[in-house]
């Protein structure tokens, strides 16, 4: 099972409202997935096959190198941004 | 009858069994399968106890912190943290139970409002949802209400709450983001308005802070456990260091006085860790049921989102306004005492994510200078309600601490100031 993970500064509400528009863009694009939302301490140590974050983290992920694939988004629950960023990735890693 | 006795007296009682029942029906009532149903009610139980033993962990820490400060300094002070409030009220005071159903009464009048006014806003932070819930039973209860007539007086109070904050924040929200279709729901709006105002007088002109560059050295406080153990623990140790050796010996045992300060620093933000993770699990089924609900009974409802979601739109503000804030409350924390009210130290929660979101609002209408001024007024306000109700707190039997988010804080102060005089007219 794919696994993505929807980070923020405290993992509650900002990562929550993404982790939904996510959830209804890969509803949209047929794709199953388990999404789920975390705070940005812990995201360094977790499994997930993609991260999708706010841009303002960026330069956060930066000082880590870490195997997934990673997505920074301008607006958090914009679902068009998020189509956007998530095809080429999910075609990437053979998922679409 | 005895067996409904017993699940009345000993099962329902128990605020995590409610909480995992109201999710167990929540989740039957949208057909899902059987194994998520038992695995969402499960986890919302699961997150309900674990929220309750990170709260143990903080108010263990904050009552070694009060016992060091008072030797210290010689006074009272306190550590804003609505977090805390919420975990004594539902361990200590035993209001575990109103509060979880006050927080499904806040979402119905929500969706009722969003239903028949004009303020199309469904308030999807579920967390603030929680903290308002958690302030209108504590001060609901003690203005004389209980049962049903306090959950609903907690609804409504919180349902108005829910939908009049995004309703008042709006107009700035669609000027940042520069579209209608997202709403702001986090209960410190009163203070973004209050600062915004005070920015727009002063910063008339001024350029936009995005222009500014910033250290990138400061990236690390976006991390809110850091940004949080980062004044937790200078906080500690020089209190520590203040109430002296042999008084720090006392508590410490074998341990040595400044690192058993450091660690119960860290303990703190171990709490807050575990209390947020709990109150992640408890939400995990809760918002997206609330949301689908309200989609279908209100059309054109605006999701009204935690705001964090603003950051991206102008990082710079944030950083300035949570700076700006910051000295704001330590200027707050030594004025206010003269004025005889109690001495609360910053809390770098709200300093960071209410402050962090009055820069964007600040930047927005006034500028590099308007973030300077409104943020230090932002900051002094935040700490000047929650001072207000010091004295409340400390008579419930509250351990060295209030509340933090402003409109929680305006609700208290409408069962006090309103509410309550008003019933005691009738009684």
């Amino acid at each position: 099972m794919l696994n993505i993970l929807v980070v923020c500064g405290a993992g509650l509400g900002s990562s929550f409202a993404c982790q939904m528009s996510v959830e209804a863009v890969l509803q949209d694009l047929g794709v199953k997935a388990s999404v789920d939302h975390s705070d940005i301490s812990s995201a360094a140590g977790s499994r997930a096959d993609i991260i999708i974050s706010g841009k303002n983290f960026e330069s956060q992920f930066m000082r880590y190198d870490l195997p997934m694939e990673l997505i920074f988004l301008d607006r958090l629950v914009d679902k068009n941004e998020i189509k956007e960023k998530l095809v080429p990735v999910l075609e990437a890693i053979g998922k679409l | 009858m005895g067996i409904i006795d017993f699940i009345i007296d000993s099962v329902l009682t128990q605020a995590s069994i409610t909480i995992a029942l109201i999710a167990f029906i929540g989740l039957l009532l949208q057909r899902k399968d059987f194994g998520e149903v038992m695995s969402g009610s499960f986890k919302t139980m699961l997150g309900f106890l674990v929220l309750s033993a990170g709260a143990s962990i903080i108010v263990n820490s904050l009552i070694y912190f009060g016992k060091i400060f008072s030797e210290g300094f010689g006074m009272q002070g306190i550590v804003p943290s609505i977090e805390a409030i919420n975990g004594q009220a539902m361990n200590d005071l035993g209001l575990g139970n109103q509060i979880a159903i006050t927080f499904l009464a806040i979402f119905v009048v929500n969706i009722i409002l969003a239903r028949f006014t004009k303020w199309k806003y469904i308030f999807l932070t579920g967390q603030a949802i929680l903290w308002m819930a958690t302030m209108t039973t504590v001060f609901g209860s003690v203005a004389g209400f209980s049962g049903i007539s306090l959950i609903l007086m907690g609804g409504l109070v919180g349902g108005f709450f829910a939908v009049a904050m995004p309703a008042i924040a709006q107009p700035i929200v669609r000027k940042i983001t520069g579209t209608n279709e997202i709403a702001l729901g986090h209960f410190c709006t009163i203070g973004y308005v209050f600062a915004a105002g005070i920015s727009k007088v002063i910063g008339k002109g001024s350029k936009s802070t995005e222009d500014i560059k910033f250290p990138k050295g400061l990236g690390f406080l976006s991390d809110t456990y850091l940004s949080v153990a980062f004044v937790m623990i200078p906080l500690y140790m020089i209190t520590a260091a203040f109430a002296g050796a042999s008084f720090g010996a006392e508590l410490s045992g074998d341990v040595n006085y400044l690192v058993y300060a450091f660690l119960q620093a860290v303990e703190f933000v171990v709490g807050v860790y575990v209390l947020l993770a709990g109150v992640r699990l408890l939400l995990a089924e809760i918002v997206p049921a609330f949301r689908g609900i309200a989609l279908k009974v209100v059309p054109d409802a605006k999701p009204a989102l935690d705001c964090p979601v603003l950051f991206p739109y102008a990082p710079n503000a944030v950083t300035a306004g949570f700076v700006t804030t910051t000295i704001g409350t330590v200027i707050a924390m030594f004025v206010l005492p003269w004025f005889g009210l109690a001495m609360i130290l910053p809390g770098m929660l709200t300093n960071f994510f209410a402050g962090g979101t009055a820069g964007i609002f600040m930047n927005a209408v006034g500028g590099r200078r308007g973030v300077l001024f409104g943020g230090i007024a932002h900051g002094f306000f935040i700490t000047l309600l929650p001072a207000l109700l010091v004295p409340h707190f400390n008579s419930f039997g509250f351990v060295n601490t209030t509340a933090t988010d402003v409109d929680t804080v305006g609700a208290a102060l409408v069962f006090q100031w309103i509410i309550s005089p008003i019933m005691s007219l009738f009684s």
